[in-house]
């Protein structure tokens, strides 16, 4: 017999793998149903003669029932092949990973300096320390996340790189261009964790665990940050998924108006043009990427929260 | 799509913000000396808006992408300022007096940055790699579509005899789907229909790094000596290096300019102008594209557009230019026929012949049996409403095409009562729309260097994308006989027939504006030139950089 928590392992394992296959029928059930079919695609706005569709069609091996070709993706997915990217001429493989290595940076950074920015702004501006405070970074919060982040991007561009020439405006060339992206992605992330992290410290503070804290003569600050944020934390965590979708989402627009390469320019000219082969592979990356996320995001409550250890 | 009103609506807001953080920072600069005389040496960097699909020259579909191919490539034949075709890598071409093949000689000396030589063996397995099943559809089933065998006579030497005489097998020659790659490319390179580092042609500079989604990297071919007549000067380009990086919102691109991150900037919208113009050490430069102009075609195939005088209505009850001048201020060149003014096949003739009469469209609607009106004010005849639908497909949309047709909507609706429907929708959508005959206006224009080939595909009852559904034997006979004729003065005389035809008597367009581009470029920078002809920005081969 496994152990327990080997067990608890392949079924996690096991879930993932039907996410992911989920995931990647979905998407393909989805643009075949969307309006025109892959040789429309290809074809574009350019000539459209018999004779060229004839070619496309034998090119890509069109002809074949949907069924087949589903059967047929899903067997070179599981053996690792996401093919060839229709519009690109190139192999999915190459074209998504070139673009993996600058999201992910932008990603992370982006991550790293909203959740940074939110836990500063929550323990500074929770309880009835400070009100003025509180009401501006609530205030601020709120304009953050109600600002398109394209909005946010062309401010802080225009600003910091045209007007002061702090930054430079595009591309992926070392810390210096990371520095608006980053910020621009991480500023809505940072607004709505710092709501839902100061909420979940009022309430802590609220509860009799804080009050014999206090009584035994600790400190406000340990209070805040050894008891009351430990509390806070579990929603917050719980929005990891929610942060991986805002940083994909959001990379899109970034990476457009910093003309930085990436996903989700990748993403983005993928949909537009019904690249089948390299939508698909996005959506499973993504879908993975999901997967793991939410499989850290369990095993942080188990870490912030000692009860969870012991069920 | 949510997203792109959104855009819009932020460049709405920040255009303000952007003339006053901008608009200050530049005035107080001085300003520049003019770039001087040529000197060699340096490194640029341009910003364009648009990344290329593909870097293979045979596989080329984006006008946007023109000025990128003759970095690298080169074509047999270009064309000069007057549309006259003249040589390059050929130094000549002879036609057959029956028409029914061409010989051209080829330039000495020349040799692909791999180190092959150009020869005939070369030009020939690069036509018939284009003639390869699945390599290059497009290009075999319309350019080469009457070529029959290409024959290499000698070394220096090639033969391309025809099915039938046509002329436009020249323009394909000038093309960038005609550009010579070097043969040992085509047999090696690794992803040869994408393109890349590994394939390479005979051009003055070569491409030494592609970084997808951000930038595309040049150095110079140092043994260049073939520049074609058009060019300003010979031997090897100025400029040691350039780098194209690929911004694709206006708003950054000038930006960029503006805080001199980069030299050059391509696609200057209306709304940004400005912002170049009130700078003393910007200049701005624009040019009118080949091909055909940006124009609405009409479906003939069923009501209303089946009948001329609705047609005729539709194009009286649109004021062309105050529409133009409502959405792209005083930067766009109205459009009087289905070719682009800069074409030498234009027909000036047709300036002023029609548009803008309300009366007269309203009269001819009342004829045409739409005489009654609906609560909203739309026409309507046998309890139907007066209701043409434009689809377009989003990804293809630009210059603001989009708000464009809302003001030819509004115009429309107050002046005649038509109720014109927009649908902007992805290219599936709309490609259906097509197939299934559910549309009565579609708008399209072509940048082809020779306006015979995009009018092919456009009138042509056969053409590719004949979505007036026209079927005219007069049309169809008037564009062979211009495709079968080489004498230019009587070819002109031919497509002005056609032109009379298409725009004045049978009313199937409705000619908007003329597609151009722009390049905004630091006063330092020297050698900031169009592609004659074409109209789009040419290569960086004359760029320098002044003192």
């Amino acid at each position: 017999m496994f152990s327990s928590p080997l067990r608890a392992a392949a079924r996690r394992l096991a879930a993932g793998l039907v996410v992911l296959w989920a995931a990647a029928t979905a998407a393909y059930l989805a643009l075949l149903v969307a309006p025109g079919d892959t040789v429309d695609t290809i074809v574009g706005d350019g000539a459209d003669t018999p004779q060229i569709r004839a070619e496309i069609i034998a090119e890509w091996s069109l002809d074949r029932p949907a069924v087949v070709q589903y059967l047929d993706y899903l067997r070179r997915l599981a053996g690792g092949d996401l093919g060839r990217s229709y519009l690109l001429q190139r192999p999915v493989v190459e074209v998504i990973g070139e673009q993996l290595a600058p999201t992910l940076t932008l990603a992370l950074a982006a991550a790293g300096l909203g959740v940074l920015l939110a836990v500063v702004l929550a323990v500074a501006t929770a309880g009835n320390r400070r009100p003025w405070l509180r009401r501006a970074s609530s205030g601020a919060e709120l304009l953050l996340v109600s600002t398109p982040p394209f909005l946010i991007g062309i401010v802080l561009l225009s600003v910091l790189s045209f007007r002061f020439g702090l930054f430079p405006v595009s591309g992926d060339r070392g810390v210096g261009a990371l520095v608006l992206p980053a910020v621009t992605l991480a500023l809505p992330i940072a607004g709505l964790l710092a709501q839902v992290l100061r909420d979940g410290l009022d309430r802590a503070l609220d509860e009799p665990f804080v009050l014999t804290a206090r009584s035994r003569g600790v400190r406000e600050r340990t209070v805040l940050l050894r008891h009351a944020l430990r509390h806070a934390l579990l929603p917050a965590v719980t929005l990891a998924g929610w942060l991986f979708g805002i940083l994909l989402g959001g990379a899109v627009i970034v990476e457009q108006v910093f003309g930085r390469p990436g996903l989700g320019q990748v993403t983005l000219t993928a949909v537009t043009g019904k690249d089948m082969p390299v939508v698909l592979a996005v959506v499973t990356l993504s879908a993975a990427v999901y997967v793991a996320v939410n499989t850290i995001a369990d095993l942080t409550y188990l870490l912030v929260d000692p009860r969870l250890r012991r069920s | 799509m949510p997203a792109r009103r959104l855009r819009t609506l932020a460049v709405a807001t920040l255009a303000p913000l952007l003339a006053v953080v901008t608009g200050c920072s530049t005035a107080a600069a001085p300003a520049a000396e003019a770039a001087g005389e040529p000197r060699s040496g340096g490194a640029l960097t341009w910003a364009v808006e648009t990344e290329p699909i593909t870097l293979n020259p045979h596989q080329y579909a984006q006008a946007k992408a023109r000025l990128l191919v003759w970095n690298t490539f080169e074509s047999l034949l270009t064309y000069d300022k007057q549309g006259k075709l003249v040589p390059w890598l050929a130094t000549g071409w002879q036609a057959a007096p029956d028409g029914l093949s061409y010989t051209l000689t080829l330039r000495d000396g020349v040799t692909f940055t791999d180190g092959t030589p150009l020869d005939a063996t070369a030009v020939k397995t690069n036509i018939d790699k284009l003639r390869e099943p699945g390599y290059a559809p497009g290009v075999a089933a319309v350019q080469l579509r009457n070529l029959k065998a290409v024959e290499v006579v000698d070394p220096r030497t090639v033969r391309l005899s025809l099915t039938t005489p046509d002329v436009l097998i020249l323009d394909f020659l000038a093309s960038p789907q005609g550009a010579q790659v070097s043969p040992k490319s085509l047999r090696e390179a690794k992803n040869l229909k994408a393109g890349g580092v590994d394939v390479v042609g005979t051009g003055p500079f070569v491409l030494d790094r592609y970084v997808p989604g951000q930038e595309l990297h040049y150095r110079r071919n140092p043994g260049y000596d073939w520049a074609p007549p058009t060019a300003a000067h010979n031997g090897p380009a100025h400029l040691d290096e350039i780098t194209y990086r690929f911004l694709k919102e206006s708003a950054v691109r000038v930006g960029a300019l503006t805080s001199r991150q980069v030299q050059l900037v391509e696609g200057v919208p209306a709304t940004d102008q400005p912002l170049v113009t009130a700078n003393r050490t910007l200049r701005l430069t624009r040019e009118l594209n080949s091909g055909s102009a940006y124009s609405y075609y009409f479906n003939t195939s069923h009501a209303p557009f089946d009948d001329l005088r609705v047609r005729q209505a539709f194009r009286e009850a649109v004021d062309v230019d105050t529409v133009l001048r409502s959405v792209y201020r005083d930067t766009a060149t109205r459009a009087w026929s289905v070719i682009s003014p800069s074409s030498p096949l234009y027909d000036k003739s047709l300036e002023g012949g029609y548009g803008g009469d309300a009366a007269k469209a309203n009269a001819l609607l009342d004829q045409a049996g739409w005489a009654a009106r609906d609560a909203d004010g739309f026409r309507v005849r046998d309890g139907r409403r007066l209701t043409v639908r434009l689809v377009q497909a989003a990804p293809y949309v630009r210059d603001r095409r989009d708000v464009l047709a809302q003001a030819v909507q509004a115009a429309v609706k107050q002046s005649a009562g038509i109720d014109l429907k927009i649908a902007l929708v992805d290219q599936g959508t709309a490609t259906q729309a097509f197939e299934r005959n559910a549309y009565e206006v579609f708008d399209n224009s072509r940048a082809d260097t020779d306006a015979g080939a995009a009018l092919n595909l456009l009138l042509h009852s056969k053409g590719g994308i004949n979505r007036t559904r026209a079927n005219d034997p007069r049309i169809d006979q008037l564009l062979e006989s211009g495709q079968g004729t080489a004498e230019e003065t009587k070819r002109a005389g031919i497509y002005a027939q056609l032109q009379q035809r298409v725009v004045a008597e049978q009313a199937l367009v409705l000619p908007l504006y003329a597609p151009a581009d722009q390049i905004a470029a630091s006063t330092s920078v020297g050698g900031v030139r169009f592609e004659p002809t074409a109209g789009v920005p040419a290569s960086a081969y004359d760029l320098w950089i002044g003192r």
